[in-house]
C-alpha cells in the first residue's frame, strides 16, 4: 500500500471535493456538530488528505494545545494505517508531518489579524507556506463573527490559500436554521460557505450530512456519508 | 514489627528549575523540626540549603542529586526525595517518582506552567502518581495563583482546584483562606512557625465563598456522602470536604491547589497538612511485583511488614563511608544484620549497617518495614535491583532509562589524573545509568556520554572537586546511532593458514532491520553446518561488529542477524575464527543493507514574549528544526519544535541576542531519525578523514 491510500475513504475524496481544490477558485468549508460529535476528528481527516497530496496545511487549534491537537493526527494516522497497512509507516508519518504545522491561541487573543501577521511571517521567512488553513475551535457565536470571516476571506486570497476549514458547535436547542437547513449560529451567514457538513447521530451510526455543496460534489446536498462512531473514519458513502 | 502505615507518606517534591522547592524542603524541614536554623540556596551566609548538599549544587543554586529525607508531621512519618528541575537530571526525577507514593508539585506564581512541569507532570502520570500542587513565590511581582491554576488545567490537563485563596498578593501577601475551613491563617514569628486563625477578612469574604462553591461542585463527584448534603442542603462538615478532595486526589481525577511563599514563611504548614490529608499512604497504592517463577506475571505487593522481605535499590551513592543504597521497602522488615538476596545476580548480602537519611547526614536505624525509604552501606547492587529475604523470587517492574545522545572526550592530564579519573568515572557510571563511558579503541581517548552539556559539565566538575582529577575535555559531540534499513544475505568465510593450526570458519545467513530493540541474535542453523559450541562465537562476533559502524563509527542498532548455514573444519575452526568469519559477515552484509545515519532529535520548547516568535522560529528553521507547534496566550508565546542536538549547540547564546533575553528553552530527548543525505555524506567524509589521518 501506498500513502495514498490512507486517504481513499477521506471525507474530501468520498464527497468528490478533492479535485476541485484550487482549480475551480478557492474553497470554505464548513463542519458542524453539536458539542463532543467528532469535529476535530473530521477536519483532522481534510487536513490530512491535504497534506499526502504534499499540501502545506497550518491548523489553528482555538482553546486547544499543541499537544492535543498533534495527538489527533498520530490517532487519526495509526487508524487509517490499521485498515491500509502502509509500507514503511514511520517514515511516511514523518514526511507527512513536515507539511503541517499547528498554532493554537487561548479564545480571547485569536484573531484574524493576529492569524494573518503570523502567516506572513512564516511565509517571508520562508518557514511554511500555508496552502489550506484549518481552523477548529472558532467561537461563531460571538457578535462580530461576519467581520472576522471577511477577513479570513481576504487572508485566504492574500496568502494565496487553496482553502479554509472551519468548525462550528450547533445547540439542539436552537431550532433556527438557514434556507439550505445550516443550524444556528451559522444560519445567517451560510453563503460564505461553499461547503456545510454536519454530523449528526442517528440511531447507532453517526452521519455526515452535505448541507450544502457545490456542484462538483460527487454527494447531492441533503445526502449523508457514514462515520465509524469507533474511529470518526468513514464507513462508506 | 508491625507499622500503622496509614501514618506514613512517601513523597517526591517535583518543579521547574528555580521555581523554589529546595528553599520549600528547606521550611518542611525547619517546621518538623529537623533543623534549628534556615539558610537560604544562595544565601549570604554560605551555608546553603540543607538538602543541596553537593558544593556544585550550593554554587550554581540548583538540585543536580536527589537527596532522601525524613521527618515528622503531627505524628505522620513523611519521607522526601527533593529531585532536580533541570530536564538533564531526568533520570533523578523518574527513579524518585518510581518508588513515590505521591508528589508535590511545585509552580512558581510569576513563571506558572513552563516546559520542564510538562515534563515532570508527564513522568508523574506515568507512575500515576497522585499530585499535589504547591503554588510558590506569592509574594514575588506579577504573581498570579489564579493564572497558575488555569495553566494547570489547560496545559497539563488536571483538574486543579485552588484550595486556598490568598490574602494580599506581591509584597502584600499576609497568609491565606482556607476554603475548606474557611478561616483566614496568617503566619506570625521570625520564621512564620506560628499560626494565627482567624475570621475571614471582609473584603474576601465573597469572593471565598464564591471559591468554596466551585470547589464543592468539582469534588462533589467523589463522595456521595457530600453530594447528598450539598442536594439536601444540610451541614458540610470539614470532614466531609476533605474526604471528597482525597478521593479525587487519590484517584488522579482532582488536583488540589496550595498557595505560598516559602521564601517568605508563608503557608508552609498548611502544605504539610495537605501531604497527610490528601496524598496517599503505602497501602493506598497498588505497586506490582514481577514474579520471576511465573514468567514474570504481575502481582501486588502486599504492603505488610510481616510478609517476605521485597525492596528496590532506586540510587546509588558512593560516600565517605563506601557505598549507599537507597531502597523502598515495599513488604516485610528488614533488621541490621539480616541477609538480603539480590534477584538480579542470586547473591547473597549481609546488610552491616541501616541508616536513615537526611540529606548528606544520616541516622542508624535498627530495622525498617514496608512503605520505609532507607538506605544501606556496603551492599553491592546496581540502581534498579530488587532485594528478596529469599522466600520469594520476584522483581520490582523495571525502570524507564533514557539513551545518552551527547558525549565528549575526556584526557587526564597526568598519570595521577588518569588513576583518579578512572576511579571518579567508575563511581559516577554505577550511581548514574544514564552516565555511560568507554575507551575509543582507535583513538585511545576516554569517551563519556549522557543527556545533556550541563549533565557531563556536571561530572567533568565532579571529577576535578571530588577526585582531583585533572582533565582537558574535546568538544561535545552528538552520539550518533547506525542502522539498516533493508534485508541482505551475507556468506562469508574466513580462512587463515599461517603455519601450524590454521583459522576457518564459513558463516552465512541474513540480516534485517529489527523494529523494536537494538540487537537480536537467531539461531536457525540445521543439520551441525556450525557446531553449537560455535554458535554463541557468532554472536560474539556480530556484537563486536554493532560497536562501530563503517558509516561513521557510531554505534549499530536495530539489527537482526539471523544465521542458516555455514561450515566448519575439523582442526581449524575455533572460538576466535568464527568470531572473524561473522565480523567479515556483518561487513559484507551491512553495506548491501542499506546503512543510515541516525541523529538524536531533541523536543524543543522555546517560551518568550509573543514579538520575539518570528525571531525564534526563523532560528528553528535555521537548525534544521520543524515547527510542531505555536501557543500563543496574551503576549506570551510557546514555539514547540523538534531540532536535532547537533544543531542546538550554543542556542541559548543565540536565543539570547534574538530575544533581547527575555525568552528561554528547554529540550529533552525526543527519538532518533536519520540524518539528511548531505549530513550524511559529511559525517561519512569526516570519519573517512579522521581515520585516513591515524
Amino acid at each position: 500500500m501506498e500513502k495514498e491510500d490512507l486517504v481513499s475513504n477521506n471525507p474530501l475524496r468520498a464527497l468528490g471535493l478533492e479535485k476541485e481544490e484550487g482549480a475551480a477558485g478557492r474553497r470554505v468549508g464548513l463542519v458542524m456538530a453539536r458539542a463532543g460529535l467528532g469535529k476535530t476528528a473530521i477536519l483532522v481527516q481534510i487536513a490530512m488528505d491535504s497534506m499526502l497530496r504534499d499540501n502545506k496545511v497550518l491548523h489553528v487549534a482555538i482553546g486547544e494545545g499543541v499537544e492535543k491537537t498533534r495527538a489527533w493526527y498520530e490517532d487519526i494516522l495509526d487508524l487509517m494505517n490499521q485498515e491500509k497497512k502502509v509500507e514503511n509507516f514511520q517514515q511516511v508519518v514523518d514526511e507527512v508531518m513536515q507539511n503541517r504545522m499547528i498554532m493554537t491561541f487561548k479564545e480571547n487573543s485569536f484573531s484574524a489579524a493576529t492569524l494573518e501577521e503570523r502567516m506572513q511571517d512564516l511565509s517571508q521567512q520562508g518557514i511554511f507556506k500555508a496552502e489550506c488553513l484549518v481552523v477548529d475551535g472558532f467561537d461563531f457565536t460571538e457578535a462580530d463573527n461576519a467581520s472576522v470571516l471577511n477577513e479570513l476571506k481576504s487572508t485566504m486570497e492574500k496568502n494565496d490559500l487553496k482553502m479554509i476549514w472551519l468548525s462550528a458547535v450547533c445547540h439542539r436547542d436552537d431550532e433556527r436554521v438557514s434556507a439550505n437547513g445550516v443550524p444556528a449560529p451559522c444560519h445567517e451567514f451560510d453563503e460564505v460557505f461553499d461547503t456545510v457538513l454536519l454530523i449528526s447521530p442517528e440511531g447507532d451510526d453517526i452521519r455526515l450530512k452535505t448541507l450544502k455543496c457545490s456542484e462538483a460534489c460527487s454527494v447531492d446536498a441533503g445526502k449523508y456519508l457514514i462515520v465509524d462512531p469507533a474511529t470518526m473514519l468513514i464507513k462508506k458513502a | 514489627m508491625s507499622v500503622d502505615l496509614s501514618n506514613v507518606r512517601n513523597i517526591g517534591i517535583s518543579a521547574h528549575i528555580d521555581s523554589g522547592k529546595t528553599t520549600l524542603t528547606e521550611r518542611i524541614l525547619f517546621y518538623t523540626d529537623r533543623i534549628h536554623a534556615i539558610h537560604d540556596v544562595r544565601g549570604k551566609d554560605g551555608v546553603g540549603a540543607k538538602m543541596d548538599s553537593m558544593e556544585l549544587e550550593r554554587e550554581r543554586g540548583i538540585t543536580i542529586q536527589s537527596a532522601a529525607t525524613y521527618c515528622n508531621w503531627k505524628g505522620n512519618d513523611i519521607n522526601i526525595i527533593d529531585t532536580p528541575g533541570h530536564v538533564d537530571f531526568t533520570v533523578e526525577v523518574e527513579r524518585a517518582l518510581r518508588v513515590l507514593d505521591g508528589a508535590v508539585l511545585i509552580l512558581c506564581s510569576v513563571g506558572g506552567v513552563q516546559s520542564q512541569s510538562i515534563t515532570v507532570n508527564r513522568q508523574m502520570d506515568r507512575y500515576n502518581v497522585p499530585r499535589i500542587s504547591f503554588i510558590n513565590k506569592c509574594d514575588r511581582t506579577g504573581a498570579n495563583p489564579e493564572r497558575v491554576t488555569e495553566q494547570l488545567q489547560d496545559k497539563l490537563g488536571l483538574n486543579a482546584h485552588m484550595l486556598q485563596l490568598p490574602i494580599g498578593l506581591e509584597s502584600e501577601l499576609e497568609g491565606v483562606v482556607d476554603l475548606v475551613t474557611m478561616k483566614a491563617l496568617y503566619f506570625d514569628g521570625d520564621n512564620g512557625e506560628i499560626i494565627r486563625e482567624e475570621e475571614i477578612p471582609a473584603d474576601l469574604q465573597d469572593a471565598a465563598e464564591e471559591k468554596r462553591e466551585e470547589l464543592l461542585d468539582a469534588v462533589s463527584m467523589f463522595s456521595d456522602e457530600l453530594m447528598e448534603a450539598m442536594l439536601e442542603e444540610t451541614e458540610i462538615t470539614t470532614e466531609m470536604v476533605k474526604d471528597a478532595v482525597r478521593a479525587g486526589t487519590l484517584a488522579l481525577d482532582f488536583s488540589p491547589v496550595f498557595i505560598g511563599s516559602a521564601y517568605k514563611n508563608k503557608a508552609v504548614q498548611p502544605l504539610l497538612d495537605a501531604v497527610e490529608y490528601y496524598l496517599p499512604c503505602p497501602t493506598d497504592v497498588e505497586n506490582l511485583g514481577l514474579d520471576l517463577e511465573k514468567d514474570e506475571e504481575e502481582f501486588p505487593v502486599t504492603n505488610d511488614s510481616d510478609d517476605p522481605l521485597i525492596m528496590l535499590a532506586f540510587k546509588l551513592e558512593d560516600g565517605r563511608y563506601g557505598q549507599l543504597t537507597y531502597v523502598r521497602t515495599y513488604q516485610g522488615t528488614l533488621n541490621k544484620g539480616d541477609t538480603v538476596f539480590n534477584t538480579r545476580t542470586g547473591k547473597k548480602v549481609k546488610v552491616g549497617r541501616l541508616v536513615r537519611m537526611h540529606s548528606d547526614e544520616m541516622e542508624e536505624i535498627d530495622s525498617c518495614g514496608a512503605g520505609d525509604i532507607v538506605a544501606l552501606f556496603g551492599v553491592d547492587c546496581a540502581s534498579g535491583d530488587t532485594f528478596t529475604d529469599g522466600k520469594i523470587t520476584c522483581s520490582m517492574s523495571s525502570m524507564h532509562i533514557p539513551e545518552p545522545v551527547i558525549s565528549l572526550a575526556v584526557i587526564p592530564s597526568d598519570n595521577k589524573a588518569q588513576v583518579n579519573m578512572s576511579k571518579a568515572l567508575n563511581r559516577f557510571t554505577k550511581e548514574d545509568p544514564t552516565f555511560k563511558t568507554f575507551v575509543d579503541h582507535e583513538t585511545g581517548e576516554t569517551i563519556i556520554s549522557g543527556m545533556g552539556e550541563l549533565h557531563l559539565e556536571v561530572y567533568i566538575e565532579r571529577m576535578k572537586r571530588e577526585y582531583n582529577a585533572e582533565v582537558e575535555v574535546g568538544a561535545p559531540q552528538v552520539s550518533y546511532r547506525e542502522t539498516i534499513s533493508a534485508r541482505a544475505d551475507f556468506n562469508y568465510t574466513h580462512k587463515k593458514q599461517t603455519g601450524g593450526s590454521g583459522q576457518f570458519g564459513r558463516v552465512a545467513g541474513y540480516m534485517e532491520p529489527l523494529e523494536e530493540g537494538e540487537y537480536e541474535f537467531v539461531d536457525k542453523i540445521v543439520g551441525g553446518a556450525i557446531p553449537r559450541e560455535f554458535i554463541t562465537s557468532c554472536d560474539k562476533g556480530f556484537k563486536k561488529s554493532l560497536e562501530k559502524g563503517t558509516l561513521c563509527g557510531s554505534p549499530v542498532t536495530g539489527v537482526r542477524c539471523v544465521i542458516n548455514d555455514g561450515a566448519f573444519h575439523a582442526v581449524d575452526s575455533s572460538d576466535v575464527a568464527f568470531q572473524l568469519a561473522s565480523i567479515g559477515a556483518f561487513k559484507e552484509g551491512y553495506m548491501k543493507a542499506k546503512p543510515a545515519i541516525m541523529e538524536p532529535i531533541m523536543k524543543v520548547a522555546v517560551e518568550g514574549p509573543s514579538e520575539f516568535q518570528g525571531a525564534v522560529m526563523g532560528s528553528i528553521n535555521q537548525r534544521r528544526g520543524m515547527i510542531i507547534g505555536t501557543t500563543e496566550e496574551g503576549n506570551y508565546t510557546v514555539v514547540e519544535a523538534e531540532v536535532p542536538l547537533s544543531e542546538m549547540f550554543g542556542y541559548s547564546t543565540t536565543l539570547r541576542s534574538l530575544t533581547q533575553g527575555k525568552a528561554e528553552f528547554t529540550m529533552e530527548f525526543a527519538s532518533f531519525k536519520p540524518v539528511p543525505k548531505s549530513v550524511s555524506e559529511e559525517l561519512v567524509k569526516k570519519y573517512q578523514d579522521e581515520r585516513k589521518e591515524k
